[in-house]
């Protein structure tokens, strides 16, 4: 690999003796001996003291929000191509704490870029207020949250699943700390402590005294990459429906079915719908159900209608299959007097049998068990009324993984 | 015939347009996207949030991919945070936005058309976020496919704004009818030399080369910055950099102005609508001519940013009426803010759809 430069001639933007551009040389020390180059280095920077980078890296880089340099790291990463090109992600304490989530997140993935911490123990461009990681002593000595412990973030990372975590609190230790993190495939992190002038102390002895020790903990894991695979088109995959059956629908008609989480409600309004595709109709569907799907009311609304259908609303129903109470709770408010209304026996009450004169009660739950009860009335309905060949049902199920279970249903319905 | 649904015709319209990834967080009602991404697109990631998927959407189209999300009002709140960064970034991606009811978490499953307005202020300092609508199916493949193509000419998020009872209504629909997609090329061809990541030319967007590339060192910046990607701040460069950012979608304006004028010649009413009421609304256009009343439909697509060509529409009838699922009529404060004039009136409604009787009863007042 070609020597490079990857240290810009930019002059260090930072307070007389901070910290952060020791650190900075030794990241671009550490990256020029691994032999990297320009265009193959991508810097992800923060905000806040760290967020000043940038120009001091001749090479790719790229200047995000405060706490998100992590996350946008990652996708920087799982969109490379070329996977020799080396993403460092840096930040500071503050960062870390607001954006603690994306680095336990690139941690549990073991992606494949190194993030560099610069803790200076504090908030150094607001006025040097204190961070997650401002470490206990330094709270101490500002008496200042004393009760709260920090974050361990060097821990946190490695029991996240990082492959190499590590705290570097010598000088003379940081490139060697850097090329090993730099050099692991999988996710580093490096917290070095760092000297804030400005809020902190004055003198490195001082920060020593109040820094956390050094440590280094390993992961032997593989890191997770963007998979690509090309799939097939989505449309190619759906039923082609020709119109094979005529149809006694004049206009168009608006069906409701309503029954319980469970109940085959679903299903059945798609086949209605298809079968009325197969009886040269347009149709539409929408289902209603509450956001816990496995309980409570499910309906669905079909439109069959001979030309194609624009608003699907369908504020008064011509046909409504009713077969559970929770159904029933949910629809029968929009019941008019024209409504035919299909119901299930075990309804049967007062109320619903005065609903209108177009109620037929059938025995659809206790012919076609729970699960098919609302296909079951749907081809009763059917043959009844005689809108569509129930042959277009039958079709509409053929295709239908569960076909056989599904003719039975609607057979107990045909029976009744 | 096939028996399909919008989320599937914009899932295919995406990938077909060339999109790489899609970066999920489940959401209602904007499940189908979520479970459609999963099956249809190259690659795809489940964010831990929203945040998060923002920062890799913006990350893979820093690195070259065209990422995709979709989600709701809660999420978009989330995802504001790095859709901001990602605009001043001038990164390319797809946010589909399936709007329910709302304020706060509302009714996740009952649609709305209630998120324009935010969309509206969503970049601190009024700058224009593209957002397109679709009004049917055929919208769902062609507006998919102009809005990616959007994003990559203008080097921006674009947002595509639907609502629960367009994406998830299933319907019969003639896939013949679509036509073809081809994937359109990310890349800048052609790059003025001495390359520098922001130096533009008269088209007014820089040019798009990911970050990794072997030949030009990419510098991406969503602080105020130069030419070169540098955080640079009240120098000449970079205050013209900012404004660049409002101006190019200003002075391109014609290429992104989308809409549907059913003119009937003599009509001095014009219903303005767009999203899920547009179907009620041309089902009440054909009733009000049927009984003799001469009505025009204007349905816009891109709502945001304005497009002068919608507004002069609106200029020529006597009587505007705007058609919109929400609780004040969100668009038309966007065309005339609060001091609306005499001329202009709405229908509104939250909760459930606008039905095409509503609207036809609002016309002839």
């Amino acid at each position: 690999m070609t020597k490079n430069k990857i240290l810009s001639k930019a002059k260090m933007p930072f307070c007389q003796g901070c910290g952060h551009g020791i650190i900075v040389r030794n990241i671009a020390k550490a990256m020029e001996q691994l032999g990297y180059t320009k265009h193959d280095t991508i810097i992800v920077s923060d905000i806040g003291c760290s967020g000043l980078v940038d120009p001091l890296f001749d090479t790719h880089s790229i200047h995000g929000l405060h706490g998100r340099a992590p996350a946008l790291g990652v996708g920087v990463s799982l969109g490379l191509d070329n996977r020799d090109k080396k993403v460092i992600i840096i930040q500071g304490d503050g960062g870390v704490t607001i954006g603690l989530q994306h680095v336990l997140e690139a941690a549990r993935r073991n992606i494949d870029v190194t993030l560099v911490v610069m803790n200076n123990l504090l908030y150094g461009m607001t006025g040097g207020q204190i961070s997650g990681l401002s470490t206990q002593k330094f709270k101490e000595q500002k008496n200042f949250e004393v009760d709260v412990p920090p974050f361990e973030i060097v821990k946190l990372a490695h029991a996240s699943g990082a492959a190499y975590s590590a705290r570097a609190t010598s000088i003379k230790t940081y490139t060697e700390v850097l090329k090993e993190a730099i050099e692991v495939n999988g996710f580093s992190i490096v917290e070095f402590s760092s000297l804030c002038t400005s809020y902190a102390f004055k003198k490195l002895d001082e920060l020593q005294e109040v820094f956390e020790e050094a440590e280094v903990y390993k992961n032997e894991r593989i890191p997770v990459k963007a998979h690509r695979n090309e799939k097939s088109s989505l449309l190619d995959r759906l039923q082609r429906i020709e119109s094979d059956f005529d149809s006694k629908v004049k206009n168009k008609i608006g069906v409701v079915l309503a029954g319980s989480a469970g109940g085959g409600v679903q299903s059945a309004a798609k086949l209605l719908a298809t079968t009325g595709m197969f009886s040269g109709l347009h149709s539409t569907m929408k289902g209603e159900y509450p956001v816990t799907v496995g309980t409570g009311f499910s309906i669905a609304e079909v439109i069959l209608s001979k030309t194609p259908v624009n608003y699907t609303g369908l504020e008064e129903p011509d046909v409504v299959i009713v077969v559970s109470e929770d159904g029933w709770d949910k629809v029968k408010g929009n019941i008019t007097e024209k409504s035919i209304v299909i119901m299930d026996n075990s309804l049967k009450n007062e109320e619903t049998e005065n609903i209108n004169d177009k109620t037929v009660f059938g025995d659809f739950n206790r012919k076609a068990g729970k699960r098919g009860a609302a296909l079951a009335a749907l081809g009763y309905w059917l043959q009844d009324s005689g809108t569509m060949d129930v042959g277009a049902l039958k079709k509409s199920v053929s295709s239908h993984k569960y076909s056989t279970v599904l003719l039975k249903a609607i057979d107990a319905g045909l029976e009744i | 015939m096939v028996f399909t649904d919008a989320s599937m015709l914009i899932t295919e319209a995406c990938v077909k347009a060339g999109a790489d990834v899609f970066i999920g967080y489940p959401i209602t009602p904007s499940n189908r996207f979520y479970q459609y991404g999963t099956q249809r697109f190259p690659s795809f990631l489940a964010g831990p949030d929203e945040i998060t998927v923002m920062q890799w959407m913006a990350g893979f189209s820093a690195a070259g991919k065209f990422p995709v999300s979709a989600t709701a009002f809660p999420g978009l709140a989330l995802m504001t945070e790095g859709l901001n960064m990602a605009y001043a970034m001038e990164l390319p991606m797809l946010l589909i936005l399936t709007q329910r009811l709302g304020p706060s978490t509302g009714s996740a499953t009952t649609g709305a058309q209630g998120d324009l307005m935010f969309l509206n202020g969503a970049i601190s300092g009024q700058y224009p976020i593209p957002v397109f609508s679709h009004s049917d199916f055929k919208d769902s493949w062609e507006m998919t496919y102009e809005a990616i193509k959007t994003a990559i000419k203008f080097r921006t998020p674009v947002v595509l704004l639907t609502s629960k009872e367009l994406v998830m209504t299933n319907k019969s629909f003639d896939l013949s009818t679509l036509k073809a997609i081809e994937p359109i090329e990310k890349f800048s061809t052609s790059v003025v030399e001495p390359y520098k990541p922001y130096k533009t030319g008269k088209e007014m967007v820089p040019p798009y080369i990911p970050l990794g590339d072997d030949k030009y060192q990419v510098r991406i910046n969503a602080s105020t910055h130069n030419d070169a990607g540098l955080i640079k701040k009240n120098d000449p460069e970079s205050m013209a950099n900012t404004k660049r950012l409002k101006e190019k979608f200003e002075k391109r304006i014609d290429e992104i102005t989308f809409f549907d004028f059913d003119d009937q010649k003599g009509a001095q009413k014009l219903i303005v609508t767009y999203g899920i009421s547009a179907d009620a609304a041309r089902d009440a256009v054909n009733d009000l001519r049927n009984s003799g009343e001469k009505v025009s439909l204007l349905i816009v697509k891109t709502m945001i940013p304005v497009p002068p060509k919608v507004m002069e529409i609106m200029n020529r009838f006597e009587k505007v009426i705007f058609v919109e699922e929400n609780i004040g009529g969100i668009y038309k404060e966007i065309i005339y803010g609060n001091n609306c004039p005499k001329k202009v009136s709405s229908v509104n409604k939250i909760g459930s759809l606008i039905s095409p009787s509503e609207i036809v009863k609002a016309v002839k007042k």
